[in-house]
Formats: structure tokens, C-alpha cells, sequence
């Protein structure tokens, strides 16, 4: 199908959202809780565009286009006055809530806010409840973390706070996923630390870099039903080894 | 066990004959209202004193007693209604059965002292019908609560319970059913007013199965209780209309979502369910036809925003209840991600009476864009409160008027809140607006669930506005940047206005903010979180600037601009304000004048409701 | 602490084994317990196969739930709009003034614990306050004290009762 980005034409498919057919055309839509991993959430409310179409009588509307499937004929303005305004708005919100974050501080100031205009946070942290890690740790961790409470005071932790109902592997996705960074963690030689608690490390067999935590690479065994013995070698090595094999099996 | 299964209309008729012609031997009635505030005013031990006095004076066989659902009128409480004459009788004590039961029951006299005096005209009025509360009201909905036991599917039936059940499955295709609601003009009564039938032909024809029934009884508005009063008086009518729409719309599973703290409403609904279970009406193979359906009950967990729909879809799901973008609507995508139709309580309770009456006749009443009856909780500084159902395009002033007497101690209106949290509060000038859907909108409120709360001049809008600002804070959920940021933001700043700060700039700084949490924000809570604000600053805006250029709260409401002061001729001396007070700011002793030392005081307010000689003065 | 297993046993036989009885299993807990203790919710989050994370995050969402064991005799204040505009403020003060806590806050002896709720759906008889799910309508600083007194004889000092 045809729609018009900015007045460009696209094609798209059934089933796409805005989103992604503005980016794979090279139209750039900021985004904060998207990630092509997990599914949408709509829940930063960054990438507002404004709609319309040639059959709705002139009605158009703000939708988030991360989340708003595409359709035939669709006339959509990524950066029209209007959009940049609410976005600015919403820029200037979350510029309150997280005043440290560079991420938020910068996007802030493609907008013209160099300062919030609203009163920040009392000890304010990164997070700004994109809910990107609760999403992606449920997709391929083992359900770990999820959003505690609600409203202003909701935040992103492991139940209880105590080591016996941690369910974390230590795989570390979400602090990969994190774009603020607020979420952190530590390793050395001998022991990744995450969400507060400590985790071993396991050692590639042939160049002895670390692979993971016992508890990510079971949890990945049982996931894909692969033997454990598939994890005892890092990417690399298990690549060369094929490369190796499919060598000997050609020549 | 015998069995009480209705495996055809016609078994149904037969036992509606028989139920009919019992109720006709056991004349006369005392019905005593049974609804949460009669509840609270001591219907119970009133109930109780009834069967007492009835048993002392050896009428246990010939009187009846039942207890009703809610009557509406829940300001006099305890209610109790002498059938069939409807001799009126108003906060009853238990002390009063005694004689209701030797004077008018044995002796066809009146108690004068429990019968209704007209505040206004101070006329003494002994029938329910001629009360100006009840007089100009139409009640089509909720009419049957005062007749029956909301525990006694027999009572439904002889009322003509479940006929429409009936004739939907003897005279009616599925289509039939939906093109008659769709003809009906029937909108949705929970706030939305999207069109009901129309609803229902989407989600027939959505492709995916099952599909889910789900009635939203999760009434969070504050100031609206029309749907806890309809499951607790009438939850049959609700059942009838979820079968007849599950029916129309292929549906086997029903859901009902209520709110955990309606515990009466609970009970009886689920009363009402086993009870329809028992006689063949939900379940496998209903009135023998083939069709299956049954219902679920399913408490809520205290959330607000559990009464936007896909919320409310996620808690019935046991998760945490956010909702999701609605670009693909539940109709279509919904529970489970299956086509689903959500109505409220009142909507699921109009359904009987549009297939009994006919679409035509349901239609003649209400405007071009909204027809039949609305229910509203009349709440507020208003003199009689309670629940008022009228037929759509009233004027408010009729409603706050004529329906509820006027404002409390003829103090001057002020403001009337409609639609909630969500709404807006509108002035004198839109009293003579008809109150239909399509109006409320059109001058910045809403008809939400049907909440009418009335304000007279010792209201301050800023603080109500506050207020609500307060409550959706609490209420959000967090998901979304604009709702749950922008909450913090606006309460901030009504915070300062109710203190005098700011300037007038500050509402430069509100308006804009309300711009970007209506345009950004995920679902209704969020975007429709200005109304209170934007609707009192185009209001009462002057009562904004009061606050900002003059530090003075007109209503002497907000404690950091009004002080507190002894009126001197007022003042006996009595001290006991001076013991009430909490912080020792009240001097003087005993038979002397007392004296507020403002320095001290923290404005809590308690020696304005204390004192008896009204000699505490507030500016 | 060790809590009694049987009302557990009994909750968890009412309810299906999956997801969506959640929060109904989570509504009888807090009944039976007047909390989740979180040994308890481990179970749960067990027997129904969810993730104990997801149990943690709706028992923390839903209002009706609560983490920390609640006094013996909840005080509802209702702070609906109809019991706002017609003084609930005044009375919720009133009560976080005589039992020493603020607004969910339980006392330090375990008795009360005061709670605001939005709307209890009785505005006509507004201020209203539910005590032990009895309803009380158009409260009055002066009612309150006796109602307190009538509740706590021994340690109800409240201004309403001293100035009656």
C-alpha cells in the first residue's frame, strides 16, 4: 500500500506501524520505549504525528506512531508545528522527571528547552519509565522485574528486595535495553553484579572469555532446547569451529 | 430438588401467571428500602421492629415485608413504602414500626410525623408519586427497584422479568436484536455515549472466537452511584440484558467487573447469577434453544483507571491494569485479544426494556441525539440528593430545581459537576441547557456515568479543580509520560494558586500544559484530566485571578488566604471551641468572649463545626 | 512469623489455577491475612505459574491490596467529590489528629488503620466514613468522637468527644 510521510510516498505493508515504515525511510520520528525487539508500548508518548486522510472529511489528529497501523492513503506530518509543540511538551515533562539524563537533555534541546520549565524531581534518577527492560527481560529473561505501584510514584524493580525471589539470570538485557542508563551493572574477573545480587561466571572453553552466568546460559538451554553442552563455548569460537568443520566437509 | 428449570417461554408465561396471582392474595406490602445508605441509616433493625410489631399484633401471615432495592431518594433514609396504596413514610426509626403497623396498617390512619413536608411549599405529601422528588422523574429504570426483593428471581418474573429474554429467543434472529438497539438510538451510559448497537454489530461481525460480554460495573466516578444501586436493586435487568447481548452478538462468556467496594452489589449480583442459573436462564442450552451462556463475577482491585476499557480488559486478565493504545478497538481486539463488547450496568439495563417496548417506543423518549432516560446521582449542596432518573434533554435546572429542591439552606448556586473527574463544572448560565450527550460536550463538560455534584458559593473552584487534579494524580497509573508527569505538574501549580502565588502568568503555564496532556496522553484519564481545570478557568476564571492578584479565596476555602475570627456579639463564652481546638490558638475564658489567635491557627476548621452560636467567622 | 496455612489451602482450591484468578486470589489473602505477606504471595505466584515479579507488581498496582498488615479496624473515610465538597477534609483531618497517623497509616498499636477512599457510592449521605464495612453518613467532627469512643473506650481522646 501508498501513504505520505512529510509528503513523501511510501510503501508499506499491511500490519506495519507508522513508526517503522518512517524509519526504514529514512524518517526520523524520536522514539524512547521503542525497540524492534519488543512489542510497542506507546507509553513516552515522543513520537506523536499528526494524521489525516483524504476520505475523513479534514479531521486529523495526533496518534503515536509507534502504535498506529498503517493504512492505505494515509497522510501522516512528522514535524509540523503542532507535533513539535506537544512534543516539546512532553520533552519538557520528562526533562523535569529525569533533569540528569544527557539522552533527555539533549533531545530536550533539538526542541529549544535548555532548562524544564516545570518544577524537577526531587532526587531524581534516569528512569523514566519506558518500561523497556520489564519488556524485553519478560521477552528472553526469565521475567524478573516488573513496574512496582503506580502513577507518580511507579518504579522498575525486582519483587521484595530479598536474594530467595530474585528470578534474574544476570543475562543483563535490560540494562542493554536501558537508553537512560539508569539501569547498571558490574563486572570483574570473577563475578557479575546486577539488581543487587552477585552471579558466577562461565568461561569459554577454547579462549576463555566469559559467556555468561550459569543461571542465563540453563535458562537459555531450557528456552531453546539446545543440550548444555552447546553453552560451553563463546559466539566466536563456536563459529570458528563450524567454519572449520564446513572447511574439512568442502574441500 | 425440584426442578425449577424454564426450559421454554412458555414455562416462563406460565410461572409469571402464577407468581402474579400470589402476589395479588398477599396485599398489603411494607417495603423497606434496602439499598447501601438506607442500609447505613438502619434499615436492618427496622426491618426487624416490622416483623416484631407484625408478629405481636398476629399479621405475620397476612402482611408482607420486602425489602427493596434503593428508591432513590436516599437523603430521608430509612425508606419505607406501604403497598399498594404508596403511603410514603421517611426516616423511619425502628421505634416507629410499632405504630406504622397498629395506626395505618390496623387502623387506616397516617403517622404524621414520618410522612414527606415539602421544604419549599412545607405541604405535608402522604403518596410516594406526589413528592416533587419523585413526581418529576420518569422512571423506566429504575421504577421496578422499589417493588421488589433484588434476592427473588420471582419477584423479577411477575414484574415481567426476562419476557424480552423470551421474546428475543422466540421472535427474534440475532440480526433483529441488534438492528432493533441500533434503532433504539441507545448510547452508552458509562461516559463515552458511543452508539450500543453499533457496537454490537462490530464485534458480530469481528472475525475471531470466542467472543467475550463484559459488563463494567467498576463505577469509579467519584459522586456517581446509580450502577451500585441498580446491581444491589435490580441485578436481574442486568443479567436479562447481558444474556439478550450475548445472544445478539454470539457470545458464550460474560464477565461483570464491579468494584471491590460495592460488597452488597456483589452479593446480590451473584445472588441474581446462581439464581438464573437455577432456572435454566444462563447456562447450557437456554430455554432448550441451544444457545449457551454464562457469566463470571469479578471483583476489581481498587483502580480507577480500571474503568477505561482495555484497563479494565487487563485486570480481568489478573494483570496490572494499563491501558493500551485503542487504535484497533476491543470490538475487534479486546479480552484475550478477542472481539469483545463492553457496556456499563445502566446500558446493560436499558436492553430489556428496548426489546420489550419496541425500538419506536423506547426512542420517543429523550432528544434527537440521545434517547430514553438517564439516571443521575444528585449529590452535593443540594437538599434532596439521591438518585434521579429523567428523561434525556431535562434542564439542570429542573433537576437541581424542581428534582432536588434547591441548594442547601438557600444558599446561591454556584456551580453544577457533571461527568466526573473527567468533566467539567458548568455555571448558572448553562442551567437552562438540555443534558443530553451531545450538549454536555458542547459547553466543555461531559455526561460521564452520570454524576451531578451542586455547588453553592462557599465552594472555591480552584480548590475543587485542585481536588480533582488530586484524585487523578492517585489514580494514574504511570504508564504514559503526559498523565503521569503532567498530574505532578498540575497539581504543583494549582497548589500555588491556592496559595496566592504565582502571578497571573501561572495560568499561561497551566493552559499550556493542559494542551499537551489532552493531545499526548494514552487514554481518557490522561486527556481528559484538564476538564475540571480548563472547564472552571473558562467558568470562574475570576475566581482564579482572586486567588493570584488579590491573595483572597472567595469561598474561604483555601486555608493559606482566610483567616479565622470570633464574631463578638455571636460568642457565649461556652468554650467549646476553645477545648476543640487542636492547637491551643483559642484565649478566653469561661462566659467571655473568646479570642482566635491567627498566629497559631492551622485554619483546620473544627471550631466552625463546633460551635452552636455560628459566632466563627471565616474571611 | 509463621502464618496459618489453612486459609491459604482454602483460597487457592476456590479459584482456577491460572492468571486470570490472580487478583481474586489476591482479594481473598487480603481478607484472610488483612495483607499479602510475601511468603504467601511466592505461593501464589507458584501455583498459578506467573512470574512472582508480575504477582508483585499488581499486588503493589490495585488500592484494595495491601503490603503491610493493616490495623484490626480499617476507618474508611470517603473523599469522593460529594464528601469533599461537603467537608471530608475537615473529618479526615480530625482523624489523623486522634489516632496519631497519617493517611494509610495504621496505629502503632495495630487497632485502626485509616484509609482514604474515592467514593464509597453513598454521596447522598455525604461525609461518609465506613468503620468495619458499616456505613456512616453525614459525619460530623462531634459524631466521629463518639463513634471513636464507642470503638476504643479506653484511649479515644478526641476533640469531638471533648466537646460533647
Amino acid at each position: 500500500m501508498q501513504l505520505s510521510i512529510d509528503g513523501k510516498s511510501v510503501t508499506a505493508q499491511t500490519g506495519e506501524y507508522i513508526l517503522q515504515v518512517a524509519q526504514r525511510n529514512g524518517i526520523e520520528i524520536p522514539a524512547l520505549c521503542h525497540h524492534p525487539a519488543v512489542e510497542p508500548s506507546g507509553a513516552c508518548r515522543l513520537c506523536m504525528v499528526e494524521i489525516t486522510h483524504a476520505d475523513w472529511g479534514g479531521w486529523k489528529g495526533l496518534v503515536t506512531a509507534c502504535l498506529y497501523p498503517v493504512q492505505e492513503g494515509l497522510i501522516v506530518s512528522t514535524a509540523n508545528e503542532k507535533v513539535r509543540k506537544v512534543r516539546a511538551g512532553v520533552l519538557d515533562l520528562l526533562l523535569a522527571r529525569c533533569p540528569e539524563s544527557e539522552l533527555i537533555q539533549n533531545l530536550s534541546r533539538q526542541y529549544g528547552i535548555e532548562k524544564t520549565s516545570f518544577i524537577p524531581r526531587p532526587e531524581p534518577d534516569l528512569c523514566i519509565l519506558c518500561g523497556l527492560c520489564v519488556r524485553i527481560c519478560e521477552k528472553i529473561g526469565a521475567s524478573a522485574i516488573s513496574t512496582i505501584g503506580r502513577g507518580i510514584d511507579k518504579i522498575v524493580s525486582v519483587p521484595y528486595e530479598t536474594e530467595e525471589n530474585y528470578a534474574c539470570i544476570g543475562c543483563l538485557a535490560c540494562a542493554t535495553i536501558c537508553p537512560t542508563g539508569e539501569i547498571t551493572f558490574t563486572q570483574d574477573e570473577q563475578t557479575r553484579s546486577i539488581w543487587g545480587r552477585n552471579f558466577e561466571l562461565v568461561y569459554c572453553e577454547d579462549c576463555g572469555i566469559a559467556i555468561g552466568t550459569p543461571e542465563q546460559l540453563k535458562h537459555y538451554s531450557e528456552r531453546s532446547g539446545l543440550d548444555m553442552s552447546y553453552f560451553t563455548k563463546c559466539d566466536r569460537c563456536r563459529n570458528r569451529e563450524a567454519a572449520a568443520r564446513f572447511a574439512r566437509i568442502t574441500f | 430438588m425440584k426442578n425449577s428449570k424454564l426450559t421454554s417461554p412458555e414455562k416462563l408465561a406460565r410461572l409469571k401467571g402464577k407468581l402474579l396471582k400470589q402476589r395479588q392474595k398477599q396485599r398489603p406490602i411494607i417495603t423497606v428500602c434496602a439499598g447501601t445508605a438506607c442500609v447505613a441509616c438502619g434499615c436492618v433493625p427496622l426491618t426487624a421492629a416490622f416483623r416484631e410489631a407484625l408478629k405481636e399484633n398476629g399479621l405475620e401471615d397476612k402482611i408482607e415485608i420486602r425489602t427493596t432495592g434503593c428508591h432513590g431518594f436516599c437523603e430521608r433514609g430509612p425508606l419505607v413504602v406501604l403497598q399498594p396504596e404508596g403511603i410514603f413514610y421517611q426516616q423511619v426509626k425502628p421505634a416507629d414500626a410499632k405504630s406504622i403497623i397498629e395506626q395505618t396498617i390496623q387502623n387506616g390512619e397516617l403517622v404524621e410525623k414520618l410522612l414527606y413536608r415539602d421544604p419549599q411549599t412545607k405541604q405535608v405529601l402522604t403518596h410516594e408519586k406526589d413528592i416533587p422528588f419523585y413526581s418529576k422523574q420518569m422512571r423506566l429504570i429504575f421504577g421496578m427497584n422499589g417493588h421488589m426483593d433484588p434476592t427473588s428471581i420471582h419477584d423479577y418474573i411477575a414484574l415481567g422479568g426476562y419476557a424480552a429474554l423470551a421474546r428475543s429467543f422466540l421472535e427474534m434472529q440475532p440480526e433483529d436484536i441488534i438492528e432493533e438497539v441500533k434503532k433504539s438510538g441507545l448510547r452508552g451510559r458509562g461516559g463515552g455515549g458511543f452508539l450500543t448497537g453499533k457496537k454490537w454489530a462490530t464485534c458480530r461481525k469481528a472475525p475471531g472466537e470466542p467472543k467475550y460480554i463484559i459488563c463494567n460495573a467498576d463505577e469509579g466516578d467519584p459522586g456517581a452511584f446509580m450502577d451500585r444501586s441498580l446491581l444491589e436493586g435490580n441485578p436481574h435487568a442486568v443479567v436479562e440484558g447481558m444474556i439478550i447481548g450475548a445472544y445478539a452478538i454470539g457470545s458464550h462468556d460474560g464477565y461483570v467487573y464491579v468494584r471491590h467496594e460495592y460488597p452488597l452489589a456483589v452479593k446480590n449480583l451473584n445472588i441474581a447469577i446462581e439464581a438464573a442459573r437455577e432456572f435454566g436462564l444462563l447456562g447450557e442450552n437456554i430455554f432448550s434453544s441451544g444457545f449457551d451462556f454464562d457469566i463470571k463475577v469479578s471483583r476489581g482491585g481498587g483502580a480507577f483507571v480500571c474503568g477505561e476499557s482495555t484497563a479494565l480488559m487487563a485486570s480481568l486478565e489478573g494483570k496490572i491494569g494499563e491501558p493500551r493504545a485503542k487504535y484497533i478497538h476491543t470490538v475487534t481486539s479486546g479480552l484475550w485479544g478477542k472481539p469483545s463488547t463492553l457496556n456499563n450496568v445502566e446500558t446493560w439495563a436499558n436492553v430489556p426494556m428496548i426489546i420489550e417496548k419496541g425500538a419506536d417506543e423506547y426512542a420517543k423518549v429523550g432528544t434527537e441525539g440521545s434517547k430514553g432516560t438517564k439516571v443521575f446521582a444528585l449529590t452535593g449542596k443540594v437538599n434532596n440528593t439521591g438518585l434521579v432518573e429523567v428523561p434525556m434533554g431535562m434542564t439542570l435546572r429542573e433537576i437541581v430545581f424542581d428534582i432536588g429542591g434547591g441548594i442547601i439552606e438557600n444558599r446561591p448556586f454556584k456551580a453544577v459537576q457533571t461527568g466526573g473527574p473527567s468533566g467539567g463544572c458548568l455555571p448558572e448560565s448553562a442551567l437552562d441547557m438540555p443534558v443530553d450527550f451531545d450538549t454536555l460536550t458542547e459547553i466543555g463538560s461531559m455526561m460521564g456515568s452520570g454524576g451531578l455534584i451542586v455547588m453553592d458559593n462557599l465552594t472555591c473552584m480552584v480548590d475543587l479543580a485542585k481536588y480533582f487534579i488530586h484524585f487523578l494524580q492517585e489514580e494514574s497509573c504511570g504508564k504514559c509520560t503526559p498523565c503521569r508527569e503532567g498530574l505532578r505538574q498540575l497539581h504543583h501549580m494549582l497548589e500555588k494558586v491556592t496559595r496566592g502565588e504565582g502571578g497571573v502568568e501561572i495560568l499561561d503555564d497551566i493552559e499550556r500544559l493542559c494542551m499537551v496532556m489532552e493531545n499526548a496522553s494514552l487514554c481518557a484519564l490522561g486527556s481528559s484530566a484538564p476538564n475540571p481545570v480548563m472547564s472552571t478557568l473558562k467558568y470562574f476564571r475570576n475566581e482564579y485571578l482572586a486567588h493570584l492578584e488579590e491573595q483572597r479565596c472567595p469561598a474561604g476555602v483555601c486555608k493559606d488566604l482566610i483567616t479565622y475570627s470570633v464574631i463578638e456579639e455571636n460568642c457565649t463564652g461556652c468554650v467549646v471551641c476553645k477545648r476543640a481546638c487542636p492547637v491551643d490558638a483559642i484565649e478566653g475564658e469561661k462566659k467571655e468572649v473568646h479570642k482566635i489567635n491567627s498566629d497559631i491557627c492551622t485554619r483546620c476548621g473544627i471550631c466552625l463545626a463546633v460551635c452552636k452560636f455560628d459566632a466563627i467567622f471565616v474571611e | 512469623m509463621t502464618l496459618p496455612q489453612a486459609p491459604l489451602q482454602n483460597i487457592l482450591d476456590k479459584h482456577p489455577h491460572d492468571e486470570s484468578s490472580l487478583i481474586m486470589l489476591l482479594q481473598d489473602v487480603q481478607e484472610a491475612y488483612r495483607y499479602l505477606p510475601p511468603e504467601i504471595l511466592v505461593e501464589i505466584a507458584k501455583t498459578l505459574n506467573v512470574p512472582k515479579a508480575k504477582v508483585f507488581g499488581v499486588a503493589t498496582f490495585y488500592k484494595a491490596f495491601s503490603m503491610e498488615p493493616r490495623g484490626e479496624t480499617e476507618i474508611k473515610v470517603c473523599c469522593g467529590t460529594a464528601c469533599h465538597v461537603r467537608g471530608s477534609t475537615l473529618i479526615m483531618d480530625e482523624f489523623k489528629r486522634t489516632l496519631g497517623v497519617e493517611e494509610g497509616g495504621t496505629t502503632e498499636d495495630g487497632k485502626f488503620t485509616l484509609e482514604a477512599v474515592n467514593c464509597v457510592g453513598t454521596c447522598a449521605m455525604a461525609p461518609v466514613i465506613v468503620v468495619k464495612d458499616v456505613y456512616h453518613g453525614h459525619m460530623t467532627v462531634n459524631k466521629l468522637g463518639k463513634l471513636l469512643k464507642s470503638l476504643n473506650p479506653k484511649k479515644a481522646k478526641t476533640t469531638g468527644a471533648k466537646a460533647s
